[in-house]
Order: structure tokens, then C-alpha cells, then sequence
């Protein structure tokens, strides 16, 4: 009897009695679709994540052990920190050893609590000792610049991300939102050119104006400077357009209400039309911060030049071409620049897909 | 004489579309006037004029004696409630009532007494705090009404505040605004493409049609006296009896066939119109009468009976009838016009000519 | 002071200084009313506006500074694009530049045949190598960033348990920064890295299998019953084939297809594409409700069963030793260009994925509603009902992924750096490169291939413009 309810909750899906359908082929491609789909996001992502906890050592064998495994460093009288081996000997008796020598196909090995008993074993008899240990080492070094590690100054990249990312957002979403109602609620002369200009630069992919906008940024005097990365970008016609086809939805019955009541078209604006358009405008707040944030190319041109003027992307980059081999920091840098974004996205997720599936268009 | 608000000549064109042809009216302290007309005949388009939401083509609009063209709507010290009540959805009540107050940089003291004044006077002051998303149809109207009450204007606007309701809030609404303007005494104009809505609030109706006055006067004066033929047919409800005939003289003969000489102000020749009200109508369930019609339908509500019936040449007829009488479909009885009761419209005008009392 | 700096100094003095003069005195603020005043402040110039020209001033000073910037930052750039691109040497100051007429774009042209980049001189041969190479990665990435956008919404948007975690998990990478992502699979890719571990292990177990007596026929009988099963629950219903069956039962067929290689027997290759090309056939039968769609389901079968018994299957298992490839850097393989459209797709398809899920969405349940009633199998009403309706957005799909994938850079440079040789350099990094990277800056031949670049996207939109405009037409 409970077997036979187990195989029908399992072969239903989502629904009433009357309108469940069995869990048909259907499902299970879906199922099946989503979840390799799922695994081929995550595994490349999590896969960093654990190695990024690992040894040196580990990193640099590229260990493929999930978990951070080293070897025990142990404390030998009288000779220093030692990497510990187990030795088997023929008859299965196993020794907590440590090599006094070269390895050789007969290497020397001294056990641990008598460093002085040197014996000479076959290389196949020593596996290492090894213990899981969390390598803190790989986020701390270079955060707290120690081991030579003070080229990746993640407060001030930091910062600089931040800044930037702020800052054009806010200006982003203010004028944008101004420019959309102008679109949305007036009828003036040359609405409609204003509004095709607009999605004419909708088209306009920036990186055809590279080299042009280096001189105009340069000729303003904000080329090496935060300015200059935020500026450009901030009047963005993705951002207009979205908000205009939100504010349209707004009925021009709110607004001369608000006039009746003696409010400035500006404070229409920002009181009514403003408080309205919460949605889309969170939508567009979400896009900018992702655009800003991940921005690479524009920041690469203008800000690459002063170190102290580098966002987390340009450090991070700088980071691993500079340090080509040590992986297990580049890892961790890694993983702590993708931080603050996933948290952003667990903490938003559902209101970020959900936002920009309704309000469409990028 | 200084009208608190008077219209001169105004035109109004949206593009190439001419919306209102020219529209003079005056309008006194304390009156409740009603626009009544169909759709689209500019009702709207009128009251945002006086409301300043839209500039006239044309004309002059004055308020107390003053020139307003170029006043922005809010300083004209109107207020306004809308059709869809234009509620601001993401504030409360309490910031509904009280933003166009801040507006004016009022203090803080006088908000809050106007504010409650408003909520007591309507009874909305449990609702202070929701939002216009939480409140019903009757609720948000009251609302919207409080929120120009607030503002103590110099004329309330209404623009077919009621239509978003169901039949019996909006005959409560229609007593409660009418109790309104009795406890309040402020002007108020009232747009409305409800004839009964007109007819029960205004003191004086102002009927529409393309953009043009056709008419403005009491209600009982349109309804006895109308102008032409259309004021007679919008104007009460069920509508006028309308029957096509010629006029030689002061001999009118209808297509329906009735013979009579009717006191003509002047001596008219050509085809007219015979207006005459379902209520003015006799019955004689044996056939007797002026006339005889074949009843189609009947309606017997108790207190009234409606019967509708053609003539033999197809033209319709409605008879209110205040008492019961048994009827049958197909049955045919006889009716009786009283002279009295006529209204002749010309043909061509479709204007009221005039009876000698 | 700079320039911008200077402006800016100006404006903040009219506008803070004036601005709060101008409130003052034209209104009373309470004391409580502080914030409100802030407010005015920010929105001076448009409240100015009003004041002096009317409701009519309003819209003008309130698209000011958009257009200011759309202006000054994208706009005239373009057009400075055009005169920078006629200039020669590398100062960064305007008028410095010499005027030298056509010859960037002569340089860049000075080929024998601009299809053929080796035959250019030094800058015509790095911009033709990058066009080309991006033009081929847009005619593949274009088309397999929508289908599987496409798929995906089409997955998502089916009524199944936890829709918002499936939608967000694949929105996730396009939250990520590209440097992330290229470290990330930079760390997979790596010669040693986890792929090869994975594919190395799997491919000797395999041959572990296949080397056990027997092997051969257990694996003919397993896949047979296996196929006839499916075969069979696609043919259960009476009238038309299930189209989800068929779908498995297709793929079935494509890897006995391979397997089997029957092309071999006329020493041709290509068999994983007649394969591919059968499954597919199939599928657009069934799920077209053709009348001999259960006809082509049983021939299928039958065909499937024929090659079935003609595999070797030690031998299809038996990989031998995996030797590790170094995806990234091996040069002449494909691979690195197979792994940026895979990382691109990747990264960029959650982002689709949502546009076209609100398509999806916007298409009223009650037509599929009114579909079943009429008894429409899902496959006709995909083809019948959701395709045209998501039209629409699928070209703005289309066009906005085409843009995106012109510019690719970030990916590109982080990953392979252009590399193995010219393999995957792209005509952005050579503009960068030439523009931003040299010793000896060429502004002038940056922006020449800036404005050939933008002829190509051009011609590419409206191209496809015009044919999506085509097809939605009726
Ligand atoms: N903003 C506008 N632009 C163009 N035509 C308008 C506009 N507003 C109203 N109209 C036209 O003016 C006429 C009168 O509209 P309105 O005053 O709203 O009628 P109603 O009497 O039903 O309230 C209608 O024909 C309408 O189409
Ligand atoms: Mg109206």
C-alpha cells in the first residue's frame, strides 16, 4: 500500500487531483535537461571554489581530490618542520617516517621519534601522511600582504569597484528616468526624434567607438580617472527605453491628479512617477551594477595605468598575469571576487530573474 | 456681474480635430451644474479647460472675474476628482489627502486639521492608513473626494466620478455628493453622461453635443421645455416618443395617421417631428383612442407598466402607465395623445417650434 | 584644472549656489521641510525650466543630460571616429594629428585578396584575420546561443518543480565578471585540470568494460531491449507517435548512427552528422504530426535494429590510453575556438534565456488552452503557436546576441589571449591593440578598422533584420 501512494507521488507533478499528470517522458527530458544544465554551471564554479582551499602543493600537482588534502608537516627534534611519510614494510607494519635524504629508488627515511635511526627503504614503500587542512593561507596572504604577497590590494581595488559601480548606477538611473518621462508623459515638438535618437544608440555597439571616445575622454581630462569610466557610460538607452515602456503603464490621470494639487512637474517626478516605477527601475539598478561591475575592456583602457586607480577586475587580471604559476592565489582571488556578486545574487535572485523576465529587454 | 467662473467663446483642437466649437457659459457661486452628453461629445475636454490640464485653443476662461489662460492648474484653486480616481498607489490615505497640502508648504498643523476635517465629513478616518490597493470601489471614491475637499476650493470638478461603481453605491454616492454640495455650499461642476444622474443633482444642466451647448437650464425647464429634439430625446428616461409628420399651417397630419390642429405660435409648412413623453400617453385596453397600436412588449413593474407598440406604418411607440392593466403580445389598444403635451420639432433644425401656451 | 574639471566646478556653483538663491526666494520652506528643499536642489534646472517657459520647457531640461551625454560620449565620438580614422601618427592631442586621406584604410586594404590575410601587409593581415575570425564566430555563436537560450526558456517555463531555482541557476553566470570566468575555466581547462582527469578516467573505464569477455554481447542485448522498449512506449498511442519517446529514441538513433559509422562501407566520414541529421528528421516528423510519422518512427526502428547488430562494441569502447589535451593552447585542433563558444554560450545565455521566458510568458495560456481542446499535440503547437508568437522577441534576441557577439573581447583575450597563433584573435582586441597596446599607438588605424567594423555590424543587422522581417510577416 505504501509502496503503491510512494509511485504515485512520484509520478505526479504540480496540480490538483483531477488536472495531475502522470510524471510523463516529457518531465523527465525537462528534468533531466535542466539538471546537466545545472551541473555544467556549477561543477566549473564549485570545482574552483575547492581547489582554491587547497595547498600549494595540491594546487600545483593538481591534486583532483575534492577535498583540501596536504601533507602532515611534523615537528622533528632537534632537525625542523618535516614532511611526514608513512613507511610499509614487507610484513604490512606501518611507521610514521620522515626523508633524511634525496629521494632515490632507495631513498633514506628516519622515523619520527628517533631522527637518528636512518634506514634505506624502496620509493614504493613511502605514501605521505596526509590530513585535511583548509588553506587559509591562499585568501590571507594575499589580503593581509604577507609572503611577498602586496601587489593585489584588494581594499583599494575594492573600493575603486565599488565607486564606480555605485556612482554610475545612481547617475545612471536618475537621468535616465528623467529622460524617460520626458518620453513617456509630455507631448513635444520632436518627441519622436528624441525617441528614434535613442534607439539608434541602442544599436550602437561601443566598442566600435573605442578609439574615438579615448580622445573625447581624453580631452576632457578624465582619461585615468573614475570619471572617466563612469561618465561615458551612465546615459545608457537600454536603461531609457525600459523605464519609458514601464512609465508608459502609468495612467496621465496620477500625474494631472498631482497637478491639481499644485505639484512641480519635477516633484511629479520624483514623488509620483519616481515611486511608480520602483520595478523597472530596480530592474535597470540590477543591470547597471552588473555592467559596472564586471566591466572590463572600457576600465582596461583608461584605468590601467595607475594601480591605485584599478577596479577588481583590472587587479584580478593584473594579479594573474603577474603571477602566471602560483595558482592557489589566483584561485582565491578568484573566488573572492566572485563573492560579492553571488551573495548579491542569492540574496536577489528570485527578484532579479523574475524583474527582468517582466520588465524584458536588455 | 462677476460670475465665479464665466467661458468665452472657447475653442479647442486637439491637432487637426476641432473638439469644441465655441463654448460660452457662466457659472454662479454655490451652483451645482451638471455636462451631461454622449460620449465623446467633450465633456472632458471642457472641464480639464477649466481645470488648466489643457489650454484652450481659443477664448477666455474666468475664474472670479479673472483671466486663467495662463494659470497653471494649480494655482486656479480648483480641485478635481477623476474617473479612475487617480489615487496615488503608493501612498496611504493619510499622504493622499495631505500631498497636495504639503505642496502649498502648509503647515504642518493645518494638514493634519484639514485632513481629519475631510476624513470625519466623509467617514473614511479608519481607513487613514492603508493604501488605495486595500480599499473597495465606494471607499476609493470617497477618497478621491476627500482629496479635493482638502484643498478648499473655489469650484469642485467632477468628472464622471461615479462610473467605476455598481448600480446601488452609485445611487448612495449620488445622495452623498448631492449632500455635499448642501453641507459645503461650494461651487461644483459635475460631468456625467447620465441623464438621471444630471436630472437628480444638477441645479442647472449643461447638455453637450459635438463639442457644442446645445442647451443649459434647470432640469425640470429641459425636461418640459427642450430645445430640439435632441435635448427631448437625451432628457428623460424611457425617452421621448418621436413620430415623423408634415405640418401645413397649423394642421399637423402624422404618417402614423392622425389628423389635428395644433396652436402654433406661427404658421409652419413641412415635415416635422411629434415629440410626446411615454407618461403623457392614455390607454383604452378596447381600442378607443386617437389611435391604435399593436403591443410588441410590456413590462410590468408594479408601480409602473411600460407597453411597447408599433403603428400600422411601423413607427414605435412607448406609454408609461402609472396604474396595472392586463395586456397581452399581439393585443391591440387604443391611445390617446394629448395636445397639450406636444412637442413639434422642425424636420430639417430638428429646433422646438414654439406652441402658444 | 582639467577641462571636465572646470565645467564641472562652474556647473556645481550655478547650480548649487543659484539654484538654492532661485528656491528661496520664490518659495518658503519650512523647517521640516529639508528634504523636500534637497529635492527642489537636484531637480533645479527642471523646476527653472517650468518657471520660465511652462509645462512645455519641462521635457527639454528633462532629457538635458541624457542627451549630453548621449552627445558628447557616443555620438560625437562616431562621427570623430571617421575624422580620427583620416589622421596619422600617434598624438593624443586632435590637432596634432596629420591629415593623411585614405591611407589607413589603403594599409588595411593593401592585400591581394582581403580573403586571403596572409596576402596583406602587416595591418591589413591582423584586421582580416580578426574579422574573419569574428564573422565565423558569429555565424556559430549566434545561432547556438538562441537555440539553447531558446531550449532552456522553453524548459523552464514548463510546469515543473522549483522554477526559480532552475531560472536562476542558469541566470548565475551572467552575473560573473569575465575575468572570473576565465580563471574559472582557465582552472578546467588547464592540460592537467579537471576535464582531462574526468575524460581520462571515464575513457579508461570504458576500455577497462570493454575488455571483459563477453562485453560485446551484453551490450548488443542491453541496447537492444533498450531500444525496443522506447520504440515501443513511442508507438503506444493509437494515432500519433509520443513526441517526447521519439525524442529519446532519435537520440538513440544518432549514437547507433555513429557508432555503427555506415558510411564507412563507402569510405566516407561523417557519419556523427548523418547521424545527427536522422535524429533530427525524425523528430521535426513527429512533432509536425505527419501522417507517416509512425511509419518513419517504425522504419527508424528497423534501421536502428540492422546497425544494432552490425557494432563491435569492444571495439566502439575501447579508447585506449586518454592523452591530455591542452584545450586552450593546442593549436590546429578547433578547440580553443570549440571553447569560446562554449564559454560564451556559457556566460551569456541566461541572460537570453529570461527575455525569451518573458515572451513565453506573455503568450496567453488560454491559446493552448483552446489548442487542446482541438486536440493540437504539443509538437504542432510549438510549431504552430509558440514559435510565431515568440517571434517577436526571439529577433530581438537575435539582433541584440549578434551585436554581443561582434564586440567579443574580454573572453577571448582573457582566455586565450587571440591565441594558439592567430586562431581566435578577434578585430576588437586587434583595434584595442593597435589603439591602446603598442609602444607606438596607430589611433589612426584603430579607428579605420573601428568604421569597417561597424559597416560589417551594420549590414549583418539589417540583414537579419530583413529576413526576420520577412518571416513575420503573415
Ligand atoms: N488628447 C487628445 N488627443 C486627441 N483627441 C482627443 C484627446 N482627448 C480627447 N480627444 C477627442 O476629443 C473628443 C472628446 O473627448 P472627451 O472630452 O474625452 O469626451 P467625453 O465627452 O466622452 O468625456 C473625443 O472624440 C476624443 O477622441
Ligand atoms: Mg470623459
Amino acid at each position: 500500500m505504501a509502496e503503491g501512494r510512494l509511485t504515485t507521488f512520484l509520478g505526479r507533478t504540480a496540480g490538483n487531483k483531477d488536472t495531475a499528470e502522470r510524471f510523463g517522458i516529457a518531465d523527465f527530458l525537462a528534468y533531466g535537461y535542466l539538471l546537466f544544465g545545472v551541473l555544467i554551471i556549477l561543477v566549473p564554479v564549485l570545482w574552483t571554489l575547492f581547489s582554491s582551499v587547497k595547498p600549494e602543493r595540491a594546487v600545483d600537482s593538481f591534486d583532483t581530490r575534492i577535498l583540501p588534502i596536504a601533507q602532515v608537516e611534523t615537528e622533528v627534534d632537534g632537525i625542523g618542520p618535516k614532511s611526514e611519510w608513512i613507511y610499509t614494510d614487507d610484513n604490512g607494519n606501518q611507521k610514521r617516517v620522515f626523508k633524511a635524504g634525496p629521494t632515490r629508488r632507495e631513498t633514506d627515511v628516519a622515523p619520527i621519534d628517533d631522527p637518528d635511526a636512518v634506514i634505506k627503504v624502496p620509493r614504493t614503500q613511502l605514501t605521505p601522511s596526509e590530513e585535511i587542512r583548509v588553506a587559509t593561507e591562499n585568501y590571507l596572504d594575499p589580503l593581509l600582504k604577507r609572503n611577498g604577497q602586496d601587489t593585489f590590494t584588494f581594499g583599494i581595488y575594492l573600493f575603486n569597484s565599488v565607486f564606480v559601480t555605485v556612482a554610475a548606477t545612481l547617475i545612471t538611473l536618475l537621468i535616465n528616468a528623467m529622460a524617460a518621462f520626458a518620453l513617456s508623459k509630455y507631448r513635444f515638438r520632436g518627441r519622436l526624434t528624441f525617441t528614434i535618437l535613442i534607439i539608434a544608440t541602442l544599436l550602437i555597439p561601443s566598442s566600435i567607438i573605442l578609439v574615438s571616445l579615448f580622445f573625447v575622454v581624453w580631452s576632457f581630462g578624465i582619461f585615468g580617472s573614475l570619471w572617466g569610466v563612469i561618465i561615458p557610460a551612465a546615459a545608457t538607452p537600454t536603461g531609457v527605453f525600459l523605464l519609458r515602456q514601464y512609465m508608459l503603464t502609468i495612467p496621465d490621470e496620477l500625474l494631472e491628479a498631482a497637478r491639481m494639487d499644485a505639484a512641480s512637474e519635477w516633484r511629479i517626478f520624483w514623488r509620483i512617477v519616481m515611486p511608480l516605477s520602483l520595478p523597472a527601475l530596480s530592474v535597470l539598478a540590477i543591470l547597471s551594477v552588473i555592467w559596472r561591475w564586471n566591466d572590463f575592456l572600457w576600465p582596461l583602457i583608461v584605468l590601467i595605468s595607475d594601480p591605485a586607480k584599478h577596479t577588481i577586475q583590472l587587479g584580478l587580471t593584473q594579479y594573474a598575469g603577474e603571477f602566471d604559476s602560483d595558482f592557489h592565489y589566483i584561485l582565491a582571488m578568484t573566488v573572492v571576487s566572485l563573492i560579492p556578486i553571488t551573495l548579491v545574487f542569492v540574496w536577489l535572485q528570485r527578484f532579479i530573474t523574475t524583474g527582468i523576465a517582466t520588465t524584458g529587454l536588455k | 456681474m462677476i460670475h465665479t467662473l464665466e467661458l468665452r467663446d472657447i475653442k479647442k483642437s486637439f491637432g487637426d480635430v476641432d473638439v469644441i466649437h465655441g463654448v460660452d457659459l457662466a457659472i454662479e457661486d454655490g451652483e451645482f451644474v451638471v455636462f451631461v452628453g454622449p460620449s465623446g461629445c467633450g465633456k472632458s475636454t471642457l472641464l480639464r479647460l477649466i481645470a488648466g490640464l489643457e489650454d484652450p485653443t481659443s477664448g477666455d476662461i474666468m475664474l472670479k472675474g479673472e483671466r486663467v489662460n495662463n494659470t497653471p492648474a494649480s494655482e486656479r484653486g480648483l480641485s478635481m476628482v477623476f474617473q479612475s480616481y487617480a489615487l496615488y498607489p503608493h501612498m496611504t490615505v493619510r499622504q493622499n489627502l495631505s500631498f497636495g497640502l504639503e505642496n502649498f508648504r502648509m503647515s504642518r498643523a493645518e494638514i493634519k486639521r484639514r485632513v481629519d476635517g475631510a476624513a470625519d465629513l466623509l467617514q473614511i478616518d479608519q481607513l487613514m492608513g492603508r493604501r488605495p490597493g486595500q480599499l473597495s470601489g465606494g471607499q476609493r471614491q470617497r477618497v478621491a473626494i476627500g482629496r479635493a475637499i482638502v484643498r478648499e476650493p473655489v469650484v469642485f470638478l467632477f468628472d464622471e466620478p461615479l462610473s467605476n461603481l455598481d448600480a446601488e453605491l452609485r445611487l448612495q454616492m449620488r445622495v452623498e455628493i448631492s449632500n455635499l454640495h448642501a453641507e459645503l455650499g461650494n461651487t461644483m461642476i459635475y460631468v456625467t453622461h447620465d441623464q438621471i444622474e444630471a436630472m437628480t443633482m444638477a441645479d442647472r444642466i449643461v447638455v453637450l453635443k459635438g463639442g457644442q451647448i446645445v442647451q443649459v437650464g434647470k432640469p425640470l425647464d429641459l425636461y418640459n421645455n427642450p430645445k430640439n429634439k435632441f435635448v427631448a430625446g437625451f432628457i428623460g428616461a424611457p425617452q421621448m416618443n418621436f413620430l415623423e409628420g408634415q405640418m401645413s399651417g397649423r394642421r399637423l397630419s402624422l404618417g402614423a395617421g392622425l389628423l389635428r390642429d395644433i396652436p402654433m405660435a406661427k404658421d409652419y409648412d413641412g415635415k416635422v417631428t411629434l415629440g410626446i413623453r411615454p407618461e403623457a400617453i392614455g390607454v383604452s385596453l378596447d381600442g378607443e383612442g386617437d389611435m391604435q397600436i399593436k403591443v410588441q412588449n410590456f413590462e410590468q413593474l408594479g408601480s409602473v407598466t411600460y407597453i411597447y407598440g408599433a403603428f400600422d406604418n411601423g413607427e414605435r411607440l412607448t406609454v408609461q402607465l402609472a396604474e396595472q392593466i392586463p395586456l397581452e403580445r399581439n393585443q391591440v389598444i387604443g391611445v390617446t395623445l394629448p395636445t397639450d403635451k406636444f412637442h413639434i420639432f422642425d424636420g430639417e433644425s430638428e429646433d422646438a417650434l414654439g406652441l402658444s401656451a | 584644472m582639467s577641462l571636465a574639471g572646470s565645467m564641472m566646478f562652474l556647473l556645481g556653483v550655478l547650480w548649487i549656489g543659484g539654484g538654492s538663491i532661485w528656491l528661496l526666494a520664490k518659495r518658503r520652506y519650512r523647517f521640516y521641510q529639508i528634504p523636500s528643499f534637497a529635492m527642489d536642489l537636484v531637480g533645479f534646472p527642471v523646476e527653472f525650466a517650468q518657471s520660465v517657459w511652462g509645462r512645455n520647457g519641462v521635457p527639454y531640461a528633462l532629457l538635458l543630460p541624457n542627451m549630453v551625454i548621449f552627445g558628447l560620449f557616443t555620438f560625437a565620438p562616431m562621427i570623430l571616429n571617421f575624422y580620427v580614422s583620416f589622421t596619422g601618427g600617434s598624438s593624443i592631442s586632435l590637432l596634432d594629428r596629420p591629415w593623411v586621406g585614405w591611407s589607413q584604410y589603403a594599409e588595411i586594404f593593401d592585400c591581394e585578396s582581403i580573403f586571403e590575410p596572409k596576402s596583406c601587409t602587416n595591418a591589413g593581415f591582423n584586421f582580416w584575420t580578426g574579422m574573419f575570425n569574428t564573422l565565423w564566430f558569429v555565424v556559430i555563436q549566434v545561432p547556438v546561443l538562441c537555440i539553447v537560450a531558446l531550449i532552456t526558456a522553453l524548459v523552464v517555463n514548463k510546469n515543473i518543480k522549483g522554477r526559480g531555482f532552475w531560472r536562476a541557476m542558469f541566470f548565475y553566470p551572467v552575473m560573473l565578471s569575465p575575468v572570473v570566468i576565465a580563471n574559472v575555466w582557465n582552472w578546467v581547462l588547464h592540460r592537467k585540470g579537471i576535464l582531462n582527469e574526468a575524460i581520462g578516467g571515464s575513457s579508461d573505464a570504458l576500455t577497462a568494460m570493454a575488455g571483459m569477455t563477453g562485453f560485446d554481447i551484453i551490450a548488443t542485448v542491453l541496447i537492444g531491449v533498450l531500444l525496443m522498449v522506447i520504440s515501443e512506449r513511442a508507438l503506444r498511442a493509437p494515432d500519433m507517435p509520443s513526441l517526447g519517446w521519439t525524442v529519446l529514441f532519435a537520440g538513440f538513433l544518432a549514437l547507433i548512427t555513429i557508432w555503427a559509422n555506415p558510411l564507412s562501407i563507402i569510405e566516407m566520414s561523417g557519419s556523427p552528422l548523418l547521424g545527427l541529421g536522422l535524429a533530427g528528421v525524425l523528430i521535426w516528423i513527429v512533432s509536425n504530426n505527419y501522417r507517416f510519422a509512425r511509419f518513419a518512427v517504425i522504419a527508424a526502428g528497423f534501421v536502428a535494429a540492422a546497425m544494432l547488430v552490425s557494432i563491435q562494441f569492444d571495439a566502439v569502447f575501447d579508447f585506449g590510453r586518454h592523452r591530455p589535451v591542452n584545450w586552450l593552447v593546442q593549436p590546429n585542433t578547433g578547440w580553443p575556438f570549440f571553447w569560446l563558444v562554449f564559454v560564451f554560450t556559457w556566460s551569456h545565455m541566461g541572460f537570453y534565456m529570461l527575455i525569451l521566458l518573458a515572451g513565453l510568458q506573455a503568450i496567453p495560456a488560454d491559446l493552448y488552452e483552446a489548442a487542446k481542446m482541438d486536440a493540437t499535440k504539443p509538437g504542432r503547437a510549438f510549431w504552430r503557436i509558440t514559435l510565431p508568437l515568440v517571434m517577436p522577441t526571439l529577433t530581438v534576441v537575435l539582433v541584440l546576441s549578434l551585436i554581443r557577439s561582434f564586440q567579443i573581447f574580454d573572453e577571448v583575450y582573457l582566455l586565450t589571449g587571440g591565441g594558439p597563433g592567430r586562431e581566435t584573435f578577434m578585430v576588437v582586441q586587434n583595434i584595442y591593440e593597435v589603439a591602446f597596446t603598442s609602444n607606438n599607438p596607430d589611433y589612426g588605424e584603430g579607428a579605420a578598422g573601428s568604421v569597417l567594423m561597424a559597416i560589417v555590424i551594420a549590414v549583418f543587422t539589417f540583414f537579419q533584420l530583413w529576413i526576420t522581417r520577412r518571416q513575420s510577416e503573415f
